[in-house]
C-alpha cells in the first residue's frame, strides 16, 4: 500500500516532466511538420546549465532556471532560423538536420563536462514533506512538481486566451489555411519552437537535480516523448499532458515490479499497440486524408 | 563517340573490380579490418535502399541487422553451424521478423511509420538487453569465430575480405536486379503517387511489405557477416546510433540511385578515418557534414557525378527506372 | 443492362452527412455524367465506388457483385479504374514508363523470376501493350519524355493511358476538363468518347456544361449530398429543379 501511493505520487511528478518535454515536441511538429530528433538533447542542456551554473559555480537553484530555460530557448530559436526554416518543405531534411544538431550538442556536453561518470546535482532543496507516516516527499520533489504544473499552466493559458495562442493553434491544424488568412507562418514557427524550447529547457532544469547528468541522457528522453505523443495522438497538446501522465504512473509502477528495462519495453509495445488500434492517439483527430 | 564511352566504362569497371581485390594487400592491418567493415555497410546501405524506394523512412534497419547477427551468433555459439549456414539463416531470420512486424507496421505511413518503426526496433534490442539467456544481456556475446577451410583461416583479414567481398557483390548484384524489374518499377510507383498506383491495382500495401522484406533479408545477412569476423556481439552496436549513421550515408550520399548510397558509406568512412585525430569531437564534425550537406546538397554527393556527366554533354536520363 | 448499380448509399463523416441514400444505374457502354454545384458530393460518391472510403451504409454492385467496402486495388482488379482530380502521375518517370506501371499493376509477384529475369515474355507483351495504348491515344511522339515536362492536356491524356492500360471495362474520370482551354477541352471530348467506343464505359464527373451535355447518353444531378434529378441531358436542361440548384447555387 505504502509502495503503491509512493508510487503514484512519483509517478505524477515523473509525468509532469514528460508532459514538458512531449507538448513542446508536438507544438514544433504540429507547427513546423519536423520530428525534432534533438529534443532530448535540448533536455540535455537545460540540466547541464544546472550542473555548471549551479552545482559548480554556486549560483543560486531559480536565476539557473530562468538562464536555462532562455539558452535552450536561443538554441531552438537559432534551429528554426538555420535549419528548419531553409528545409521547410522537406519534412525529413528537418529531422536530418536535427540529428545534426544531436551530435553537436552531445559533443559539446562533453566537451563542458568532460567524458567520466555521469554528473549529480545536489538538491538545492533539503528535507522531506511527511504527508503521513509512511508517505514521504522530498522537498525537491514537491518544488518540481510545482513549477512543471504552472508552466503547463502558463502554456495552457497562452493558447487558449491569447491571440498568438490562437494563431499558434490555427497553424498547427492547417499550415496552408492559416498563410492564406494572413498569419505570419516564420514568425508562428519561431514562436512555437521558442515554447517547445523554453519548455525543454525547464524540464531540463527542473530534472537535474534528481538524475543522473550525461551527455546520452537525450536518449531517454526522446524515446519517452515519442511514447507520450503518440499515445496522445499527435498534434494534440492535451492528448500528449495526459498520455504523459499516464505513462509516467504505467512506467512508474512497472519499473517498481519489474525493472526499467522492462517498464520502457512495455511503455514501447503500448507505443505499437496504440498505433495499430488508433494511429490517431487516445486524444487525436485525423488531420486530413 | 558512344561506342568509345561504353569501352571507357568497362575499361573502367575492370580497374575497379582489379582494384578491389589487390587493395587489402597494400593496406595496414588497422585499415584492412576498416576495409570488411566497409564492405560489409555497403551491403547495409544498399539494402536499406530497396526499403526506402517505397517512400518510407524506417528507423528498425539498423536492428534488422542486429537480427541477422544474433541468428548468426546463437547459432554458431549453440549449434555450431558454420558461415554459409549462418548467413542464409541470419538473412532469413530477418526477413521473417520483417514480414511479421509488416503487419502492424504497415498500416501506419510517414511520421507514423518512422516512429512506429523505431519503437518495435527499440523494444527487440530492449529484449536482448533484459535477457541474459540468451542473447548475453548487455554484455552481449562473445566468441563467434569465422570458418577455416583447409589451411585458409578467415580469422585473417584479406581472405575474410574476399569473403565478404563476394557475398556483398552477389547480394548487391541481386538488389539491383530486383530494381530494374517491374517489382523495382511498382515500388517506385508506390513511392511516388500511392493512390494512383492503388486505382490501377497495385497492392500498395504487398510492395510496401515486399519491399522492407528484401532490405531486412540482406540486412540480416551483413549483421551475420559482420559478427563472424568481429566476434562479439552486444546489443549497443545496433542501436539509433548506428541507425543514424545508416541515414547519413544514404543521404550525404544521395537516395536517388542505388550508387548513391554506395559512394555516400565510402566517402563518409574515409572522411571519418581522416578526422579520427579528433578524437571525442567526431561526432560533431560528423553533424556538421550531415547539415551542411542537407543545407547546400539536398540531392546528395551522387548529383554532382550527375551535374558532371550533364556538363560534359554525356548527359543522360538521371531517372532511375528499367530503360524502356 | 447495367454495369453499375449503386443502392441506397449513405457516407457520413462524423455527423456530416456527405451522401444520403443515393441510388442509381449506369448502363454498360454508356458515357454517364454526375453532375450538381459544388459540395454535392460527385467526389465523395466516386471515392466510394472506387474503395477509397467505405460507404455507412448501403450496397454498391458491379457485374452482379458487391463491392462496396472492398479495398482500391482489389476493386481496380476486378475492371473499375479511376482517374484523379489533379493531375495525378507518376512525375519522376517517363510518359513509357508510366503506362508500364499500370500493365504490370495486375500481374502476380514473382521476386525469383524477375531477379532472375525469366519474364521477359511477360515483360515483352507489356511493353507492346504500352505502345499500343499511346499509339490509341496519341502519345507515341512523347514516349521518353519525363511526365512532369507534359503540357496539361497530355498529362490528363497520360492519366488516361496509365488507366487503360490497367485494362478496366469501367472508368471513373474525375473532372477531366477542369483547367482546359476550348481546343484542349475538345481534344479531351474526342478521346472520351473513343474510350468509349472502345468498349469500356464511363462514369464521369465534370463541371463544363457544355462538355458534359455534349458527352453523356445519361445524367445523375446531386444536389447537397442528395439525388435531385435523373434522365437524358435533354431532360435535364429542362428540369426545374435542377435550373433552380444551379441558379439558386450561383446567387
Amino acid at each position: 500500500m505504502e509502495l503503491i501511493l509512493q508510487s503514484i505520487i512519483n509517478g505524477l511528478i515523473q509525468g509532469g516532466f514528460f508532459a514538458l518535454f512531449a507538448v513542446g515536441l508536438v507544438l514544433i511538429f504540429g507547427v513546423m511538420g519536423v520530428v525534432n530528433f534533438a529534443h532530448g538533447e535540448l533536455v540535455m542542456v537545460g540540466a547541464y546549465t544546472v550542473w555548471l551554473l549551479h552545482a559548480q559555480n554556486g549560483i543560486p537553484f531559480i536565476p539557473v532556471i530562468l538562464i536555462a530555460i532562455i539558452l535552450v530557448t536561443v538554441i531552438g530559436l537559432l534551429m528554426e532560423r538555420f535549419l528548419f526554416r531553409p528545409t521547410c518543405n522537406d519534412p525529413l531534411a528537418g529531422l536530418i538536420c536535427s540529428i545534426g544538431i544531436l551530435f553537436i550538442l552531445q559533443v559539446l556536453a562533453t566537451v563542458v563536462g568532460g567524458d567520466g561518470p555521469s554528473k549529480q546535482v545536489p538538491p538545492p532543496y533539503q528535507g522531506t514533506l511527511i504527508l503521513f507516516d509512511f508517505l514521504r516527499v522530498p522537498y525537491q520533489r514537491v518544488f518540481s512538481f510545482f513549477v512543471s504544473a504552472a508552466g503547463l499552466g502558463t502554456l495552457w493559458y497562452f493558447l487558449t486566451r491569447t491571440k498568438l495562442g490562437w494563431a499558434l493553434r490555427a497553424v498547427a491544424l492547417d499550415r496552408e489555411a492559416s498563410a492564406l488568412q494572413g498569419i505570419n507562418i516564420n514568425r508562428i514557427s519561431m514562436i512555437a519552437i521558442g515554447v517547445g524550447g523554453a519548455l525543454a529547457g525547464l524540464a531540463g532544469a527542473l530534472m537535474a537535480p534528481l538524475t543522473n547528468i550525461n551527455p546520452h541522457m537525450g536518449h531517454n528522453v526522446i524515446i519517452t516523448a515519442f511514447i507520450v505523443t503518440i499515445v496522445g495522438g499527435v498534434g494534440s497538446l492535451s492528448g500528449a499532458v495526459i498520455a504523459a501522465v499516464i505513462y509516467a504512473l504505467f512506467h512508474t509502477f512497472i519499473t517498481v515490479y519489474f525493472g526499467g528495462v522492462i517498464a520502457t519495453i512495455c511503455g514501447l509495445l503500448l507505443m505499437v499497440v496504440v498505433l495499430i488500434i488508433k494511429p490517431t492517439g487516445i486524444m487525436g483527430v485525423r488531420v486530413s486524408e | 563517340m558512344k561506342i568509345i564511352i561504353r569501352l571507357l566504362k568497362i575499361i573502367a569497371v575492370i580497374i575497379f573490380l582489379a582494384g578491389l581485390i589487390v587493395l587489402p594487400h597494400y593496406l595496414k592491418f588497422h585499415y584492412q579490418d576498416l576495409l570488411i567493415f566497409l564492405t560489409v555497410n555497403v551491403l547495409v546501405v544498399a539494402s536499406y535502399r530497396i526499403v526506402t524506394l517505397t517512400g518510407e523512412w524506417s528507423l528498425i534497419h539498423a536492428v534488422m541487422m542486429g537480427v541477422g547477427a544474433y541468428t548468426a551468433a546463437l547459432l554458431f555459439k549453440n549449434f555450431n553451424l558454420a558461415i554459409w549456414f549462418t548467413l542464409p539463416l541470419a538473412g532469413g531470420m530477418a526477413g521473417l521478423i520483417a514480414a511479421l512486424l509488416s503487419f502492424p507496421l504497415f498500416r501506419m505511413t510517414q511520421f507514423y511509420f518512422l516512429i512506429g518503426s523505431f519503437a518495435a526496433g527499440e523494444a527487440i534490442r530492449l529484449t536482448w538487453m533484459q535477457f541474459i539467456v540468451p542473447f548475453g544481456g548487455s554484455g552481449g556475446l562473445s566468441g563467434i569465430e569465422p570458418p577455416m577451410i583447409g589451411s585458409i583461416d578467415f580469422m585473417d583479414p584479406i581472405p575474410y575480405y574476399y569473403l565478404a567481398l563476394g557475398v556483398v557483390s552477389a547480394c548487391l548484384f541481386i538488389l539491383y536486379r530486383i530494381e530494374k524489374s517491374r517489382i523495382g518499377l511498382t515500388l517506385h510507383a508506390v513511392h511516388w503517387k500511392a493512390p494512383l498506383a492503388q486505382s490501377v491495382g497495385v497492392d500498395t500495401w504487398r510492395y510496401r511489405a515486399l519491399a522492407f522484406i528484401i532490405g531486412s533479408f540482406f540486412v540480416g545477412i551483413a549483421g551475420a557477416l559482420k559478427i563472424h569476423y568481429l566476434g562479439t556481439i552486444t546489443p549497443n552496436q545496433f542501436g539509433i546510433g548506428f541507425m543514424v549513421f545508416i541515414l547519413i550515408w544514404v543521404i550525404v550520399g544521395g537516395y536517388n540511385t542505388i550508387f548513391g548510397p554506395v559512394i555516400g558509406v565510402v566517402v563518409l568512412t574515409i572522411f571519418d578515418e581522416s578526422v579520427r585525430g579528433f578524437g571525442e569531437l567526431r561526432p560533431a564534425i560528423y553533424g556538421g557534414v550531415l547539415i551542411i550537406s542537407i543545407l547546400f546538397l539536398p540531392l546528395g554527393l551522387e548529383s554532382i557525378y550527375t551535374k558532371f556527366l550533364t556538363l560534359c554533354g554525356i548527359g543522360g536520363n538521371s531517372s532511375d527506372g528499367p530503360p524502356p | 443492362m447495367s454495369i453499375l448499380e449503386v443502392r441506397k448509399l449513405t457516407k457520413q463523416f462524423g455527423g456530416l452527412t456527405a451522401l444520403a441514400d443515393i441510388s442509381f444505374q449506369v448502363k454498360e457502354g454508356e458515357i454517364h455524367g454526375l453532375i450538381g454545384p459544388n459540395g454535392a458530393g460527385k467526389s465523395t460518391l466516386f471515392k466510394n465506388i472506387a474503395g477509397f472510403y467505405t460507404p455507412t451504409k448501403g450496397e454498391i454492385i458491379y457485374q452482379g457483385k458487391k463491392i462496396a467496402g472492398k479495398p482500391p486495388h482489389v476493386i481496380a482488379k476486378m475492371g473499375i479504374v479511376r482517374t484523379f482530380q489533379e493531375t495525378t502521375l507518376f512525375q519522376e518517370m517517363t510518359v513509357f514508363e508510366n503506362v508500364l506501371v499500370g500493365c504490370f499493376a495486375k500481374s502476380r509477384i514473382n521476386l525469383f523470376s524477375s531477379i532472375l529475369g525469366l519474364d521477359k515474355q511477360l515483360q515483352k507483351i507489356a511493353r507492346e501493350k504500352v505502345l499500343e495504348v499511346l499509339e490509341f491515344i496519341g502519345l507515341s511522339n512523347r514516349k521518353n519524355q519525363l511526365a512532369s515536362e507534359l503540357p496539361l492536356g497530355s498529362q490528363r491524356a497520360l492519366a488516361i493511358s496509365i488507366a487503360l492500360a490497367s485494362e478496366p471495362k469501367l472508368m471513373l474520370m474525375d473532372e477531366p476538363f477542369a483547367g482546359m482551354n476550348m481546343e484542349e477541352t475538345k481534344h479531351m471530348m474526342d478521346l472520351t468518347r473513343k474510350v468509349q467506343e472502345s468498349g469500356i464505359t464511363i462514369v464521369l464527373v465534370e463541371h463544363d456544361m457544355k462538355a458534359v451535355m455534349g458527352l453523356c447518353h445519361f445524367l445523375t444531378v446531386l444536389n447537397f449530398g442528395h439525388l435531385l434529378a435523373e434522365g437524358t441531358p435533354e431532360e435535364i436542361r429542362h428540369n426545374e429543379q435542377v435550373i433552380e440548384a444551379y441558379l439558386g447555387g450561383a446567387k
